[in-house]
């Protein structure tokens, strides 16, 4: 029913990755994203899969759901693999006419595409172990800073929190207006685009008077509330590294040094070749 | 200092301050010098019709509006200090008609945390703090829920609980039963009291359900701007007629014994309970010589009110067979809204439709104009079947015109004329069919032409509930349904509507399905009275002979009108009366019956 839809794609669990603190998780996946790019050995980004691999087993998350997650992209990934592999200069292994395959192009190509899935599959790993709501917390508490620089951080949070609270409300609230509709005679299913698009405005006028409505119900009730903006508020949840923040820290520093040494020491596999 | 909240010569008109506008319109005055007092620790219950300025004042209590001439002091504290805005706030809490715009977290305890987060509670206290609300409200089990998971009732102890967690001294209530089940209802004000008693909070209530005022120590009745009645809930309820002048109910009972009293019989007029009326009732019959048989149990096996026996020959207008439908099927959460529902009601009955939240009354209805598909079984419309082909579903919206929950959040067009028009636009009807159904439709709930062209978004709640309505009475619909056509609205507002459906009924001879959490509505209303109960039909049958089941009915979470209660206690203490009445005249038909066959 509509009343159970989850926001974003949270995927319920309670692994060491759903119990990171979320602040630690934002900047862990950060590190990961930089960490694919620093990675000029092979070897070194094999460290980087390796580490995604092992934290998608911790996780439970189900591999279809990284699949799908990958799947808009895979038009992208084409495109920057077909673009290096012709355009990059090198020793040719292939050539026809203008076009020439180069072996730098190919193992560009390669080393481009594992890095875009990792970049992805490694974020949404993020968004599938961690609600939005503790994501909106760790990011407010993340970018207090900024707050010095009139960046109006508390107020963002705020949006997204009330953003959140009320797409259920809203979701629920549309089913109710179209039933109405519906019950009126209004024809949602047939006809072409201009009709379908004119069909929608039943539904969309009443569904922006009712938010409006809300809005401001809501910012009576806060105003009863004693709300003034974030100076001087405090908070219920405390967020509060555990050990175990620590240990997911490490372990993600020791794959930088393993890259950094890697990329320092290593041979390049390529010029074995 | 006894006072919490003291006014002075309170003024209040609004637009006065309006720098924007460029010509002044007019201030009306909503507040006209209102000099109150609000003892700490008592329990006031505010009535008044919609717009007599009843929700305005309680907008001074803690300075969200500030007065236009006059002072309010709340706790010793000039409200027009801009300084102590928040210490006013603080001290006075406000809780709101929709529980659903109030609450501001994604989960229950954040948001019972938001008022003492804003006042920059330390988080140990408010740990402490928030469990303390939460227990005060018995809503400890829930606060890792989120709001949307909730029922009305919880949503609304919610929003008290953020309130009584910045520790308030008073908390202001404006309606906040007014959207609510009768199970959400009692849930409230069942909480309400008990921070009254046992915390001394003080409360203001303002509400529009009579039974609610009755609980308070003090009843204030407003009108035009102003209190025109204030003592106990005894004493104001005493005032009938001034009370009817006004357009507020009386609780049935002193509406009862109010109504003998015009017929000539003798009777206290300050009765409020159940047990006093039936007890003043039983004295009038004793001191009259009534003869008395024994006690008996009334109730149980008598007339077992029966399911679908219909008049043969002519199809009923609408027939279930075996209707059955899951929500969430094939998953583990799969669950029957309804339940194997045969059911056939006779063309041109008015049934009143009872049954708690979650009963299956909602799902059953929305199958009826083939909104939902039923998971098994078959529906009848007028002998047809339902879904003998999908692609035809549209053409039973028209002959099943539903009206659902606050239709007034449906309306959308710019004028009230076009938005009646939608449906029978939809019918494909032609322009001088539309005129004459709009018009049509537009007099039967009391539209006058002029409004036709207005915005329906400039008119008042009440108008525009009618003006939906309206819009499903120009299709011209065989069976018509509403769902709670009353909800939210004030008694004038309600007993309007309920009487122009009645009128409608009358002239068109239609069938009618009327949906109400409100037993006495039905009672008034209904011919005939459908009861679902966990995903069944439970009985359908004549009002009388649903009512004179009670006990069952109660049992099923659902109330029975106060008078029904009274003819029980009197049935079942001998007195010969019928135990299945429920409206106020019939019961004072009974009663000088009763009367006049006794001796003296």
């Amino acid at each position: 029913m509509l009343k159970d839809i989850t926001i974003g794609q949270y995927f319920t669990g309670h692994s060491f990755l759903h119990r990171l603190d979320p602040r630690m998780k934002i900047i862990l996946t950060m590190a990961f994203v930089v960490l694919l790019f620093c990675a000029s050995n092979p070897l070194g980004l094999l460290v980087g899969v390796l580490l995604l691999i092992a934290a998608f087993a911790v996780s439970k998350v189900p591999a279809k759901m990284i699949l799908k997650s990958l799947k808009p992209i895979i038009p992208i990934i084409l495109f920057t693999a077909v673009l290096n592999m012709f355009f990059v200069s090198g020793d040719p292994v292939f050539s026809w006419k203008f076009l020439t395959i180069t072996k730098q192009g190919l193992f560009t190509a390669l080393t481009m595409t594992v890095r875009i899935l990792c970049l992805i599959a490694g974020t949404s790993l993020l968004t599938y172990t961690t609600t939005p709501i503790e994501l909106t917390d760790g990011l407010e508490r993340l970018m207090k800073p900024l707050h010095k620089l009139h960046f109006p951080v508390h107020e963002l949070a705020m949006m997204m929190t009330i953003a959140l609270r009320f797409i259920p409300t809203l979701i629920e609230e549309t089913d109710k207006i179209m039933n109405a509709q519906k019950s009126r005679g209004a024809d949602m299913d047939s006809g072409g685009l201009v009709q379908k698009a004119k069909a929608l405005v039943p539904i969309l006028i009443p569904l922006f008077v009712s938010a409006f409505r809300r809005a401001d119900e809501l910012a009576l009730a806060m105003e009863c509330r004693c709300y003034r903006g974030g100076e001087g508020r405090t908070r219920l949840r405390k967020l509060r590294m555990q050990s175990r923040d620590f240990a997911a820290l490490l372990i993600v520093a020791a794959c930088y040094a393993a890259v950094i040494c890697l990329n320092l020491f290593a041979a390049n596999p390529l010029h074995l070749l | 200092m006894n006072e919490m909240i003291q006014t002075q010569h309170l003024c209040f008109a609004y637009g006065q301050f309006e720098a924007f506008s460029e010509a002044p319109t007019p201030a009306r005055m909503v507040l006209q010098d209102i000099s109150l007092s609000i003892e700490r620790g008592s329990f006031t219950a505010v009535l008044g019709h919609n717009g007599c300025g009843k929700s305005t004042l309680a907008k001074h209590f803690n300075a969200i509006l500030l007065p236009s001439g006059g002072k309010v002091y709340v706790d010793g504290i000039d409200t027009a200090m801009e300084d102590k805005i928040f210490d006013v706030r603080q001290r006075v809490g406000m809780v709101f008609q929709n529980p659903d715009n109030q609450i501001v977290a994604t989960i229950v305890e954040e948001d019972v945390a938001f008022g003492p987060e804003n006042l920059g509670i330390p988080r140990k206290e408010l740990r402490s703090r928030v469990d303390e609300a939460l227990e005060a409200v018995g809503m400890t089990d829930y606060k890792d829920k989120a709001p949307h998971q909730l029922s009305g009732g919880q949503k609304q102890r919610v929003a008290i609980a953020g309130i009584i967690a910045m520790r308030p001294d008073c908390i202001v209530l404006d309606e906040p039963t007014a959207m609510l089940d009768p199970r959400g209802r009692r849930e409230v004000i069942a909480t309400i009291r008990r921070l009254n008693r046992e915390h001394g909070i003080t409360v203001v209530l303002i509400t529009h359900y009579m039974d609610e005022a009755a609980q308070a120590d003090r009843v204030l009745v407003f009108d035009d701007g102003k209190p025109i009645l204030d003592g106990t809930a005894r004493e104001v309820f005493s005032h009938v007629s001034i009370l009817k002048q006004v357009g507020l109910d009386v609780p049935q009972t002193t509406e009862l014994l109010y109504q003998l009293q015009k017929s000539g019989v003798q009777t206290p007029h300050d009765v409020l309970r159940v047990d006093e009326c039936a007890e003043a009732v039983a004295r009038l019959f004793q001191n009259a010589g009534v003869p008395r048989g024994a006690a008996r149990r009334v109730d149980t096996a008598e007339t077992r009110p029966e399911t679908p026996h219909q008049n043969k020959g002519a199809a009923p207008a609408i027939q279930t067979v075996h209707l059955t439908h899951t929500y969430g099927a094939g998953t583990s959460l799969a669950k029957n809204a309804i339940e194997d529902v045969n059911l056939s009601i006779e063309k041109g009955a008015l049934v009143g439709v009872i049954g708690h939240t979650g009963s299956g009354k909602s799902t059953l209805i929305s199958h009826l104009n083939g909104l939902l598909k039923p998971t098994k079984g078959e529906i009848y419309i007028d002998g047809e079947n339902l879904w003998q082909n999908p692609k035809d579903i549209r053409r039973f919206r028209f002959k099943v015109g539903l009206v659902f929950q606050y239709p007034e959040y449906q309306l959308f067009e710019e004028t009230v004329y076009k938005d009646i028009s939608f449906g029978p636009r939809n019918m494909g009807l032609n322009e001088s069919e539309i005129d004459e159904a709009v018009r049509e439709a537009a007099r039967f709930v009391g539209i006058a032409d002029e409004l036709l062209d207005a915005s329906p978004f400039e008119l008042s709640g009440g108008q525009k509930r009618r003006v939906a309505i309206a819009g499903v009475i120009a299709m011209h619909p065989d069976i018509l349904i509403l769902d709670e056509p009353t909800a939210g609205l004030d008694p004038k507002g309600r007993d309007k509507i309920l009487r122009q459906i009645k009128e409608y009924h009358a002239e068109r001879g239609n069938t009618i399905l009327l949906i109400s959490h409100s037993m006495e509505d039905v009672a008034k209303f209904a011919d005939r009275v459908l009861v679902m109960n966990q995903a069944q039909v439970a009985m359908y049958d004549t009002t009388e002979n649903v009512f004179q089941h009670a006990r069952e009915i109660e049992q099923m979470g659902l109330s029975i009108p106060q008078i029904t209660k009274v003819f029980h206690r009197l049935a079942e203490q001998g007195w010969p009366v019928r135990p299945g009445v429920f409206t106020v005249e019939s019961a004072k038909r009974e009663i000088l019956n009763a009367l006049s066959r006794g001796g003296r």
